[in-house]
């Protein structure tokens, strides 16, 4: 097992390096001036010189990299894990993912868990009656929800739940601007207010939550409803099945048992689901005013901000490929064919 | 009679979307009897014998009709009170050992399971009780065993396991539901040993559902023989096959002992393969696979080489390399004079006109979208509508079947259009890679007769590649017999199947259920079983590959390697000790 999650972690770190590597020269390739975005077309060839300097792009490619790397003498970089400043604020970007990122994690992480609890009994009641009232219901929902984007879905909720009914907080962020966040410890507001033993902050975090959560388990749960539905179909036809039936076993064992089979080799997917999602936040970030990662990642595109999107790529992909080895794990745990 | 039967039923109905695929039906079982339940794919058999347990899946549904077992009416019983029932007093076997068994859960778990569904148990005395099981199985180290997963354990392990599961509980009556299928012939007689044995000293009945009238003559005190849901013939083994009663089993019994039509004599064989090698290198550990190990075979013109053996024996390999299908590592392919395995592409492409191969599976071998005019035309070198129709004629379909495609056509039909492209060209050898594998009993009877019927007329020769013996010996004139990549005896189809020489073609040929109750395998002492399963074909020893299984290895047999040796009555084999007692002096063997 230690040997699998060395090797695991091993091709992670390859994988990266080399991601690091295509994304700092992919973003060079680019038709775009970073320096004349920076210091506006008006300005003096001087204070473009002087711009361009500080940011380094006055030094060859192959010495910006090696101190983006942090191999060159008196540079800090990636080995030292330092991802630079952000050419827009000033500020360093690891300070700046550290704030967004947990935004985003926290949002789908609960949207998955909760889509994941909604979804595996849902599957199950489908799969048990193919083609009954339960299943037709269910794949209706799935192509009606999937059918129409998530902003949309959220613009909709937004509409429903707070214009018209007022049981959700406006769509403005992650906290009510007169309550007092709690001190950052994870990042996570809920986390940290129950740390802080902050209860109103933490009723505060949660009731911010429920519409972008309510979206994406809307959105996220027709997917993975199938994926059960489909998994378990498969199962409930195999003869060991059939054969614990015919050993008399009661309904709840052999659902236990099946459900086992089930979820084993669904949860690649879900690791495969978990990281297009991460990719794709922006757009549920963006109908809530949410500052989480995908948002950062597209305000640093757009500004040209080349030590930002660097970070923001490195950052999502070793999410993903966590998240990967996460699953992977836990499905390793479960079946133990995979083992050795 | 039926006042003693131990299961009865009575106007048993089952219904699929309203059309009746079990009808009417009534049928008794007798105590401890083993009821052997025949008839062609879609009879309704497996529908009836989940009918029997109360597992009828949706959307089949019981209309009507009883089914009585020792006084009560599963039928009419609510299903939480023949849930207890199932496993205690109605079993059931389904296919394959392994995959009743779920990989995810440890075999201790799963017969504590079914334990504990029937009797009050504690889970550390169901623990407890899984463990005393498995000993009494035989199994070593049972406590480990408890804990192994079903992948960790041996086929014949698992099968034991399985029918212990079954019988645990005591059930009267044991539904076992084509048992075997897809088995090897010699797993497949060791479970059903094993199945009567334990019915028979818990005194159960089986209820045993196949299509494979071997199976029935070997095992089965009655027949019962389904057709479109219902019993049409009903009778004691013997008395069956002596003369069957109805159309099914007298057309699949008109086979029987038939031989094959005489291959011309010729002198010169069309094919003589000599040292035929093929390797495969396995991914990731860098240990190579020998899947075809100095294959040595010829075939006449107008003859018939069946080549039989276990999964992993590479008989398809050897079919394959023939075509160059795929590239052979060493030895010599003379066909015609000219020797495959070095001709340039050009010529190989031309030559193979005059080899063609039939796949198992004639739905993976046919262009789905094609009609089966054009699949035909194909093959031919000019589209010519008359020669697709003479084809047509030729394999017994029907003028109007050019028109369709293989999806319109039944398994045996597709499979006869396979075997019409494959004449096409005007093959001189044709590859028949277990055609008749993927059929129902009905279709195999059928293409088993438009094989030696286009051989008769065409004088094409055959290499008969099949597990089933049975089709083997109405087929061929000479069989090889293949293991671990090796022949281990080639001989006339009556020196192999009445009298085989090598340890590991006997017990091949003792695991042959032949459809024939004078010969039971039940009333026969037990024959030189091998021991243990066929190694895998990675790292062979240098001896003799059998040696480890043999019950009759001498010492030296595990460190020299086995030559294939020609014996005085004109077969061969590759075993020493038993050439030299048909009196083959050893000979020095060459450096």
């Amino acid at each position: 097992m230690i040997g699998f999650v060395s090797r695991r972690l091993a091709t992670a770190l390859v994988q990266l390096v080399g991601l690091a590597l295509v994304v700092f020269f992919a973003i060079r390739l680019l038709p775009a001036d970073p320096v004349a975005r920076l210091v506006g077309l008006n300005a003096s060839r001087d204070a473009y010189l002087t711009a361009q300097r500080s940011l380094g792009l006055d030094r060859p490619v192959a010495e910006q990299f090696g101190s983006y790397l942090g191999v060159l003498p008196g540079s800090s970089g990636l080995l030292q894990g330092d991802f630079g400043r952000s050419w827009v604020t000033g500020d360093p970007v690891a300070q700046e993912i550290g704030r967004v990122l947990p935004i985003t994690l926290e949002l789908i992480t609960v949207s998955f868990v909760l889509a994941f609890l909604v979804s595996v009994p849902l599957g199950m009641i489908c799969a048990i009656r193919p083609g009954g009232a339960a299943d037709r219901a269910t794949f209706a929902y799935s192509l009606f929800a999937g059918s129409q984007p998530e902003f949309w879905w959220g613009l909709l909720f937004i509409f429903v739940f707070f214009a018209e009914l007022g049981w959700a907080p406006a769509p403005l962020g992650r906290l009510d601007p007169m309550s007092t966040p709690p001190a950052v410890v994870t990042g996570f507001i809920t986390v940290d207010s129950l740390l802080a033993g902050n209860m109103a902050a933490f009723r505060d975090g949660v009731h911010h939550l429920m519409l972008p959560v309510l979206t994406k388990v809307f959105v996220l749960s027709g997917p993975i409803v199938k994926m059960v539905r489909q998994n378990m179909v498969r199962v409930m036809a195999s003869d060991y099945v059939l054969f614990a039936q015919a050993s008399g076993l009661t309904p709840g064992r052999i659902a236990r048992i099946a459900l086992k089979n089930a979820l084993a080799p669904a949860l690649t997917l879900l690791g495969v689901l978990y990281g297009y999602i991460l990719g794709g936040a922006v757009l549920i970030e963006t109908v809530f005013s949410l500052g989480g990662i995908g948002s950062y990642a597209v305000r640093s595109v757009l500004a040209f901000d080349y030590p930002a999107i660097q970070a923001v790529v490195l950052v999502i992909a070793a999410v993903s490929l966590l998240v990967y080895l996460v699953l992977d794990l836990l499905h390793a745990a479960l079946d133990p064919r995979l083992v050795g | 009679m039926p006042g003693d039967a131990l299961l009865s039923v009575r106007g048993l109905t089952v219904a699929f979307n309203g059309v009746a695929a079990v009808s009417d039906l009534d049928l008794d079982v007798m105590p401890g009897e083993i009821l052997g339940l025949t008839g062609d794919s879609g009879a309704g058999k497996s529908t009836l014998g989940l009918a029997l347990l109360g597992l009828t899946r949706p959307p089949g549904r019981i209309l009507r009709g009883r089914a009585v077992l020792e006084g009560t009416d599963l039928l009419a019983l609510p299903e939480a009170a023949r849930r207890r029932l199932r496993g205690r007093r109605i079993g059931l076997i389904v296919q394959s050992p392994r995959g009743a068994l779920s990989p995810l859960h440890t075999i201790g778990a799963q017969i504590g399971g079914v334990l504990r569904a029937h009797l009050p148990l504690s889970r550390p005395e169901a623990a407890a009780r899984s463990v005393g099981l498995l000993r009494r199985l035989g199994l070593n180290d049972p406590e480990r065993r408890a804990g192994a997963y079903p992948h960790e354990i041996s086929g014949g392990m698992a099968q034991r396991v399985l029918i212990a599961m079954a019988v645990g509980a005591g059930p009267r009556l044991l539904v076992a539901d084509e048992p075997t299928s897809g088995l090897d012939v010699t797993i497949q007689a060791a479970f059903l040993d094993e199945l009567a044995a334990t019915a028979r000293a818990a005194g159960s009945a089986v209820l045993l559902m196949t299509q494979d009238l071997g199976i029935i003559a070997n095992y089965c005190d009655r027949v019962a023989v389904m057709q479109g849901g219902r019993i049409v013939a009903e009778g004691a083994t013997r008395a069956f096959f002596a003369a069957p009663a109805d159309d099914y089993s007298r057309t699949l019994l008109s086979l029987r002992q038939a031989a094959p039509p005489p291959a011309p004599a010729e002198a010169a064989p069309l094919l003589r393969v000599t040292g035929l090698c093929k390797r495969f290198r396995l991914r990731g550990s860098g240990k190579t696979l020998q899947a075809v190990n100095r294959v040595d075979l010829a075939i006449a013109r107008g003859e018939t080489l069946g080549l039989v053996g276990e999964s992993g024996s590479g008989k398809t390999t050897v079919g394959r390399l023939l075509l160059r299908l795929l590239e052979p590592d060493g030895g010599e392919i003379l066909f015609e004079g000219r020797d495959l395995a070095r001709l340039p592409p050009g010529e190989l492409r031309r030559t193979r006109r005059r080899v063609q191969i039939v796949f198992q599976d004639p739905q993976d071998a046919l262009d789905p979208r094609w009609t089966a005019a054009e699949i035909l035309g194909e093959a031919l070198e000019r589209r010519d509508p008359a020669r697709v129709a003479e084809l047509l004629a030729l394999v017994g379909l029907e003028p109007g079947d050019a028109a369709r495609r293989p999806r319109g056509l039944s398994a045996g039909a597709q499979q006869r259009l396979s075997i019409a492209r494959a004449i096409a060209a005007d093959p001189a050898l044709i590859v028949l890679d277990e055609p008749t594998s993927a059929l129902t009993p009905l279709a195999r009877v059928g293409i088993v007769r438009l094989l030696r019927d286009i051989q008769a007329r065409l004088g094409t020769s055959y290499l008969f590649i099949s597990h089933d013996l049975n089709t083997v010996e109405q087929l061929s004139h000479r069989v090889a017999v293949m293991y671990l990549g090796q022949i281990v005896e080639q001989g006339t189809r009556e020196q192999v199947f009445r009298a085989p020489r090598h340890p590991y073609a006997r017990a091949l040929l003792a695991a042959h259920l032949a459809p024939d109750p004078s010969r039971r395998r039940l009333d026969r002492p037990p024959a030189a079983a091998l021991e243990g399963e066929i190694p895998s074909p990675v790292d062979l020893p240098r001896g003799c590959y059998l040696a480890g299984r043999c019950p009759e290895a001498r010492p030296d047999c595990r460190s020299t390697p086995q030559r294939l040796l020609g014996l005085p009555d004109g077969r061969e084999i590759r075993c020493l000790p038993e050439a030299e007692r048909a009196g083959v002096l050893p000979d020095p063997i060459p450096a």
